[in-house]
């Protein structure tokens, strides 16, 4: 009996001590979970509601989808429109007012100034954001912004840990800039080069690296372009021959781009767009590192 | 694969579980005559149908939320519902073709709209696409109280609906319940307990479809939960399999229609 008294009494005592309850997150989207991480370590636990192979503009309806945005205590969440298929009806379902606003609610598009915001609401325009072009994520000098947000959100929700926080931001943002330092001047044969996309969701990269784009292969998302666009497209990406690429995420069809592609002669490159979309992306690090990487081999 | 058990929380698969008997209470009714009549996709075409309408009154500047889209989709689905319906008295035997055509008509009709108003394809993707985790109570008070007119109505005609009759309500049930749950859950919950019953008759056909359209729907959220997997995925998928397992039950798989012609080939052969 004494042999298993010991072990017994130490389970019902470590079983009894009440845990650290530790914050919980929701990231909609694996660039924020990543980010949560770097900022936060193991003092919160971090849940992602959708996977870089997916369209974050609809999602399929889950259980536990529900059940973590019920116990989560702050939620980071692009905005801008971005999730507003879901997201509204995912709080609602879950019943969690912490973060429906407030503290609780964390938008990284509101963090930062974004880009193609109208000027007048006009939906002649067609796709039109009335917040601006919510993909921030990929433009790192925003994503340092949208990272000391963040931090100063985690320090106000959990203070015990605050010092945690604001190391691990100091650490972060030193990485952080000596990366860019490093992405920048990699990408300099970049600079001035013009690209064509499926879908305009990468002008926050562009703005950064100082390239143009010139078309869009499906200017609006779900309707398949006419002919004439297309046969416009084809004489634009031709023109001058200084197009480096048909860029897509990666969880786009290849199809449209690689057809302009043979059309063209312009390479199709599939971009990771967020953390998680190739083998290289496995952190926000990982993910310029393979995005600039990968718009230099179409240079080549 | 890793048991989730989070997601086994009544107060998440509740309002889910309570629409999907919302929808079966109209659905198993109705297909058991869709089934009769052998025009089974004309679910998927008039929900096409009031998809269009959508976009057409979005074209027309009408306002894109609330009650001008729900009058716009039912009035879409009962026009397509009277053509239907004339259709099936000038041509009944080409009955089924016309409705696929009209189906592609609706889909594509849908695309061509579409490509002057550039934020329509949102709307119609909301209305097809109904997520039954999405569902609230209070979304579910004007589909019960649909239900519960059209189930009268369908009792007070002895439960066979003839014509334009039949075709005006079955628009506005999947109008209301592809809304509520998605073209995948409205198709399975029309067909699928229909199907596995065919062989029976009468009170214990209605009673014994019933039970297989709620078997599946709770094994599907239950499923759904504990595997972590989309929930309207999964109810089609365990929809089928209780009508599978439901043919071992004598009773449902004694009179079951394939038999009966086997009889008959071999009765006017002896």
């Amino acid at each position: 009996m004494k042999l298993f008294a010991i072990p017994v009494l130490l389970l019902a005592a470590l079983a009894s001590t009440p845990a650290q309850a530790k914050l919980k997150v929701f990231a909609c989207e694996p660039e924020w979970g990543s980010l949560v991480t770097e900022l936060a370590g193991d003092k919160v636990d971090v849940d992602v509601g959708t996977s870089a192979l997916q369209d974050v503009h609809q999602i399929e309806a889950k259980p536990s989808l529900i059940a973590k945005v019920r116990s989560a205590d702050l939620m980071v969440c692009t905005g801008a429109e971005l999730e507003v298929g879901w997201l509204p009806q995912l709080i609602r379902q879950s019943g969690n007012s912490k973060v429906a606003s407030g503290q609780g609610s964390f938008m990284a598009a509101a963090q930062v100034k974004t880009l193609e915001k109208p000027t007048a609401l006009d939906r002649a325009y067609g796709d039109v954001h009335p917040d601006g072009n919510p993909h921030v994520q990929m433009d790192p000098r925003r994503v340092l912004v949208i990272a000391k947000a963040l931090d100063a959100r985690l320090v106000q929700l959990d203070p015990a840990n605050a010092a945690t926080y604001q190391q691990r931001l100091d650490s972060f943002s030193k990485r952080w800039l000596a990366a860019m330092a490093k992405w920048k001047a990699e990408a300099a044969p970049l600079k001035g080069r013009n690209v064509v996309v499926h879908h305009i969701s990468w002008v926050y990269l562009w703005d950064w690296l100082g390239m143009n784009q010139i078309g869009a292969l499906e200017p609006k998302p779900g309707v398949p372009p006419t002919s004439a666009h297309l046969a416009s497209l084809i004489a634009t990406t031709k023109n001058g021959g200084n197009t480096l690429a048909i860029v897509r995420a990666a969880y786009q069809d290849g199809k449209p781009s690689e057809w302009l592609s043979d059309r063209t002669g312009v390479p199709a490159v599939s971009l990771p767009f967020t953390v998680g979309g190739d083998a290289q992306s496995k952190d926000l690090f990982g993910l310029f590192d393979s995005t600039i990487a990968k718009l230099l081999g179409a240079a080549k | 694969m890793t048991l989730n058990l989070e997601g086994l929380d009544l107060s998440i698969l509740g309002p889910a579980c309570v629409a999907g008997l919302v929808v079966l209470s109209t659905h198993v009714p109705l297909g058991k005559q869709v089934l009769s009549r052998g025009i089974i996709f004309i679910d998927l075409a008039i929900a096409q149908i009031a998809g269009l309408g959508v976009i057409l009154a979005q074209y027309l500047g009408i306002d894109e939320h609330g009650f001008g889209v729900q009058l716009a989709a039912a009035a879409a689905a009962l026009a397509g519902a009277g053509l239907l319906s004339w259709t099936d008295r000038r041509w009944p035997e080409y009955q089924e073709p016309l409705i696929g055509t009209l189906f592609a008509l609706a889909a594509t009709g849908g695309l061509l709209l579409l490509a002057d108003n550039p934020q329509g394809g949102e709307h119609l993707k909301d209305l097809l696409v109904g997520q039954i985790l999405w569902v609230s109570y209070a979304q579910l008070i004007p589909a019960a109280v649909l239900s519960a007119v059209l189930l009268a109505f369908m009792w007070l005609r002895g439960g066979k609906l003839v014509g334009l009759l039949f075709y005006a309500l079955f628009a506005l049930a999947i109008t209301a319940s592809v809304q509520l749950v998605g073209v995948y859950l409205v198709f399975a919950s029309l067909i699928v307990p229909a199907l596995a019953t065919a062989g029976m008759k009468g009170r214990s056909r209605l009673v014994a479809a019933y039970i297989i359209g709620a078997l599946g729907y709770v094994s599907g959220l239950v499923l759904s939960a504990v595997f972590d997997l989309p929930s309207g995925a999964m109810i089609v998928w365990t929809l089928a399999g209780c009508a599978l397992l439901a043919q071992a039950v004598p009773a449902v798989r004694r009179s079951h229609p394939a038999h009966e012609t086997e009889q008959a080939v071999f009765d006017a052969a002896a």
